[in-house]
């Protein structure tokens, strides 16, 4: 095996230096001005100017990902997904509901409701934007839009259990080999982002189930209330721990009482 | 051979550095060791190189190239292509699939033959081809393909 080559290129002197994010870029969205830090996304300047942008991948805790394609706009005459797109230089003019803007957008949704048909939110945008499923597609609806909001939060705690697995039609969100995912902690962080509800778990007090997996609850040791999981907190590196209300209760009479917070 | 065999599995995993970027070299060096990526390689590849079994998993199941179940001994691959759908492609597929007894996709129950579809060899101007093991055949026929076998 031959070690690959890689070309280092010494920086260009005359190189401008890379701008701070304290620099403004400013442009037009709607026709309104706005001036943002560098480097913010569209959909957070047409945020800041209270601009609604419809989005259903995008999640604010989450990297965007850009995969619905719902946020897209037209920036100087082409489309752009908002949500990826970083603004870095002024003079942009933003377009978020133009004709070409209308009818992607509707095409979106199209096939978004194809796998989602039944979901509040796309039934509200599909009277919008005039969008219906497509039934040449044919059916396809089983509640999952292949967003990848789950993927992500697993990802973002560090777990990955979970993936998105195959391609075109048969893509679906699934533990590795179909099965149980081993390395699930029971979080429910995949469930909680999910936008459409398609990832059912059921919980009581002692136990918690989710992607085919049974989980024992811990129990606050003041109140007998669930915190977590056990292997949640686990991960989490407490093993035992005072559910939310119980440990703000505990601090604040150690606030009260004692010498100063021992925390 | 395509049985498990985990020496030669520990083999091909020690063969390259242990760094996330080796997933794809480790799952093309197993898939070409086994006809097929076993889930026992798959586990053991995902340690290896500290990855999520998730992660390996979804590379598995992206790529053609690899299969989660064993692929024949001889692999017959005929082409889709719109070039090759013109010149009577869609005969020689019929023509191949009667000769093996097999459906596009299908591997033999004996493990010798395996026959998928390609959606284009590059090779238009050969129009109608198929290949096996690797070894394009152009110009075919029903006839011509039925032969190869």
């Amino acid at each position: 095996m031959t070690k690959q080559q890689f070309i280092h290129v010494d920086a260009d002197a005359t190189v401008k230096p890379m701008p701070q994010t304290s620099d403004l870029v400013s442009g037009t969205i709607d026709g309104r001005e706005v001036a943002v830090p560098w480097g913010t996304t569209l959909l957070e300047a047409a945020a800041s100017i209270g601009t609604v942008i419809p989005t259903l991948c995008h999640h604010p805790a989450l990297p965007p990902d850009g995969n619905c394609r719902l946020c897209l706009v037209e920036v100087d005459s082409r489309l752009a997904a908002s949500c990826l797109f970083p603004l870095r230089r002024s003079g942009f003019s933003v377009s978020t509901e133009s004709p070409k803007v209308f009818e992607a957008r509707a095409f979106v949704l199209k096939l978004l409701l194809s796998r989602a048909p039944n979901d509040e939110y796309l039934k509200e945008l599909a009277v919008k934007y005039e969008a219906a499923p497509d039934p040449r597609l044919g059916d396809l609806a089983d509640g999952c839009v292949r967003c990848g909001r789950c993927v992500r939060a697993c990802q973002a705690t560090g777990t990955e259990a979970i993936s998105l697995v195959g391609r075109s039609q048969e893509r679906q969100v699934t533990g590795p080999f179909f099965e149980p995912p081993a390395q699930c902690v029971g979080c429910l962080a995949c469930a909680k982002v999910c936008p459409t509800g398609y990832i059912v778990f059921s919980e009581e007090r002692t136990s918690r189930s989710i992607w085919g997996r049974d989980f024992e609850m811990v129990l606050c040791p003041i109140c007998g209330e669930p915190v977590g999981s056990l292997q949640e907190l686990a991960r989490a590196g407490a093993a035992e721990e005072l559910c939310p209300a119980c440990r703000r209760r505990a601090m604040a009479s150690a606030l009260v009482s004692g010498p100063g917070l021992s925390l | 051979m395509s049985t498990f065999d985990e020496q030669d599995l520990e083999q091909i995993l020690r063969s390259r550095p242990a760094e996330p970027r080796q997933l794809l070299p480790l799952l093309q060096d197993i898939q070409a060791r086994f006809r097929h990526l076993p889930k026992e390689a798959l586990l053991a590849t995902a340690e290896r190189l500290s990855l999520p079994p998730a992660r390996v998993f979804a590379a598995a199941c992206f790529y053609r190239a690899f299969s989660l179940t064993p692929k024949g001994e001889r692999l017959v691959a005929v082409c889709q292509g719109t070039a090759c759908h013109l010149r009577g492609g869609q005969a020689v597929t019929e023509s191949l699939e009667k000769r093996l007894g097999l459906k596009i996709g299908q591997t033999s129950a004996d493990g010798r033959y395996g026959l998928e579809s390609v959606n284009c060899l590059g090779a238009c101007a050969l129009a109608p081809v198929a290949t096996v093991d690797g070894v394009v055949h152009g110009h075919l026929t029903p006839d011509a393909a039925a032969e190869l076998i």
